[in-house]
């Protein structure tokens, strides 16, 4: 799984692809994509000059947040839409001259959940088959097969209106499997979905991966790029930021965030910053004042954060509460960027501990 | 980056290659690819024309059958006029008829009509569909899925076409009921359900048109549907058109629903009733048939050909 080009993360993408992309390696990997630029018809430029190699095999992460390119990206990638200028390739077919063959060779799998609500979960399937030309005589195993991959077959021949949104999210995702492609686009698969069912969703794409496909997923969480992804692009109105392995886009931010709350007023934050920053495990985190208490970035936060909390209370301050989560998309953009972009957290009630 | 000014669909194969090399050297990595792939699982049939037309045909009809309501209420409307038509207009209805076709009783005058708004009802479930599929997000699959793009949509459209053909049978079993004659027998009441057919095309390709412009299911039924009174009223379905002001003469003349409904009447009387055109080359029912199936199939290509046009430009989206 060895991905071409510079593996650290890279603030300028096209300066560092400007060589990667050619040659063995383009014709080889699932997905070559060299100057992509989209432009629609009202003047909006969608993307504008995004490079990337995903070679085969490898769980490829697309992230950004709402309006940045993700979806008009892999919309080209499928055929959906044609490129305004760039050089397209998947599973080395060229998506403007054999648009049919790309189509054979992938699964698409839409942000808005596709499935027939007439038809049954397995009619979904069958259809899907069909339209895949997957072999007659092989149609049946291959429903039940991918019924049971996504844990439907006991409500095979209850229509899918009766589902719930994750049901259907499930359906949507075993009618992309149908022909066994070799490479599947998954965009925005879990948005909108309770934890529970995104958890079993993460466990059929890592299945799907493990068998040897080849996964494009684009998510607006880092977290999910963190649980699934071998390998990430960030992009940024229309451009791509950022390239790396998840650990690698985190140490851009430092690690874990520790947040503090006080009752008392900006004297006793001050006191608290002052005390966190000479706390020896956070020695080189950063360290700010918030509105009501103090955030400390560091990459032991987790493990050392109850020892900053007995410290505080040594010094006689009061903590109405704390809390340690993951760095969020926001904090990679931030420290990428030194931007604030407006995104949805994914799960704000996790690692939450109010005391 | 060579050609930045590339436009419209995908699907253009004559999209030339500034990419000659990676087309070349493309094919041989990617079917290795999907060699690799089929071996676990034993490779895949390619698609063809009348299979994909075929599997789109079979999920219309299974989605129809699914969903009585649309069947039974498409079928509802037109059998209240028919029968409220024959029961309340009957006798004065008939009276007018008779002048111009004497012995033709109102019931037999009135189920062509009927027919055809059985089809033009059944046809504005077309676009509902288009557009039901739009919003549920299988138009985007079926787009994504290496099918042929002309063989979905006319595997769609016989499967409403095959519906229509059926109502039309129930019609003209009913107005049997009722005490209507078809002059031409079987072969006759066969060719009736062929008129059908053939008319239910243009408001098939009109009502798809608007589920693509609209892209939204009330707009298209509201759009459709208020198209539907007018038309009916203002051609020869319930009326000789003598009978009529001059202006709906005029108007009928131009509505597709006159060529209609004079073409499956000519066959249920086995008499040329057109009045619209006058045709008197061929044999009796024929002066009205042929010219009736001509004008049908002409509306059948137009707003065909628009319908094409505007599907075609919502499957490759607006990109510059």
């Amino acid at each position: 799984m060895a991905s071409p080009g510079s593996d650290g993360p890279v603030a300028d993408g096209s300066a560092a692809r400007a060589d990667g992309g050619t040659g063995a390696a383009s014709e080889d990997a699932a997905v070559a994509v060299k100057g992509l630029e989209l432009t629609y018809s009202d003047g909006t430029r969608a993307v504008d000059g995004v490079d990337m190699t995903v070679p085969r095999g490898e769980f490829f992460g697309f992230l950004g947040p709402n309006g940045a390119g993700k979806t008009t990206t892999i919309k080209v990638l499928a055929t959906l839409l044609s490129p305004t200028a760039g050089e397209v390739t998947v599973n080395g077919f060229d998506v403007r001259s054999d648009p049919r063959k790309v189509r054979e060779s992938i699964g698409y799998m839409a942000q808005e959940t596709s499935v027939d609500p007439e038809l049954t979960a397995a009619e979904n399937v069958r259809f899907a088959c069909e339209a895949y030309g997957v072999p007659r005589g092989q149609r049946a195993d291959r429903v039940a097969e991918l019924l049971d991959l996504v844990e439907l077959a006991d409500v095979a021949d209850k229509r899918a209106e009766e589902f719930s949104g994750g049901m259907k999210k499930r359906l949507d995702a075993a009618t992309a499997l149908v022909h066994r492609p070799p490479l599947v686009f998954l965009d925005e698969p879990t948005t909108g979905l309770d934890p529970k069912a995104r958890n079993r969703l993460w466990d059929y794409f890592r299945r799907i991966n493990d068998r040897g496909t080849t996964i494009f997923l684009t998510t607006q969480y880092l977290e999910e790029a963190d649980q699934l992804c071998d390998r990430l692009s960030v992009i940024l109105d229309g451009e791509i930021v950022a390239e790396g392995s998840p650990a690698e886009l985190k140490q851009e931010v430092g690690g874990e965030v520790l947040e503090v709350h006080f009752e008392d007023g900006g004297d006793a934050r001050e006191r608290a910053a002052d005390i966190a920053r000479e706390f020896d495990p956070f020695a080189g985190a950063a360290v700010e004042v918030t509105d009501d208490g103090i955030s400390v970035t560091a990459a032991t936060a987790r493990e050392h954060g109850t020892d900053l909390l007995v410290a505080l209370r040594d010094a006689g301050l009061t903590v109405t509460g704390f809390n340690v989560r993951a760095p969020t998309l926001d904090d990679v953009f931030l420290a990428i960027t030194g931007e604030e972009v407006a995104t949805e957290s994914m799960d704000a009630g996790r690692a939450e501990g109010e005391v | 980056m060579s050609d930045p000014d590339r436009k419209g669909a995908a699907d253009d194969p004559s999209a030339d290659g500034g990419t000659a090399e990676s087309a070349t050297a493309g094919p041989s990595a990617a079917e290795t690819a999907a060699a690799g792939v089929a071996g676990e699982g034993g490779g895949r049939s390619s698609n063809t024309f009348l299979g994909d037309a075929w599997v789109n045909f079979k999920r219309w009809n299974v989605k129809a059958v699914r969903n009585p309501f649309v069947l039974v209420v498409s079928l509802v409307q037109p059998v209240i006029f028919l029968v409220l038509f024959t029961e309340v207009f009957g006798n004065v209805a008939g009276r007018a008829v008779s002048d111009g076709l004497p012995g033709v009783s109102y019931e037999t005058y009135l189920v062509p009509a009927i027919a055809i708004q059985v089809s033009l009802a059944a046809a504005v479930t077309s676009g509902i569909g288009l557009v039901n599929d739009i919003e549920n997000g299988m138009f985007e699959k079926v787009l994504v899925s290496p099918m042929n793009r002309t063989a979905v949509f006319v595997g769609k459209t016989a499967a409403e076409v095959f519906r229509i053909a059926i109502q039309v049978s129930i019609i003209l079993g009913l107005g049997m009921l009722l005490g209507a004659e078809i002059e031409t027998g079987v072969v006759g009441a066969a060719a009736i359900v062929a008129t059908g057919i053939v008319f239910s095309l243009w408001f098939v390709a009109l009502s798809n048109s608007l589920a693509v412009l609209t892209r939204d299911q009330e707009s298209t039924i509201i759009g459709a549907n208020l198209l539907q009174f007018p038309l009916l009223f203002l051609s020869s379905a319930f009326l000789p058109l003598s009978t009529l002001p001059g202006w709906i003469q005029t108007f009928a003349r131009l509505n597709p629903v006159t060529y209609g409904v004079d073409t499956a009447r000519a066959l249920m009387l086995d008499r040329d009733v057109m009045t619209v055109l006058e045709v008197s080359r061929f044999d009796g029912a024929m002066n009205t048939v042929v010219p009736g199936f001509a004008v049908l199939l002409g509306l059948a290509v137009g707003f065909g050909a628009v319908a094409v046009f505007l599907l075609s430009r919502a499957s490759s989206s607006d990109v510059q």
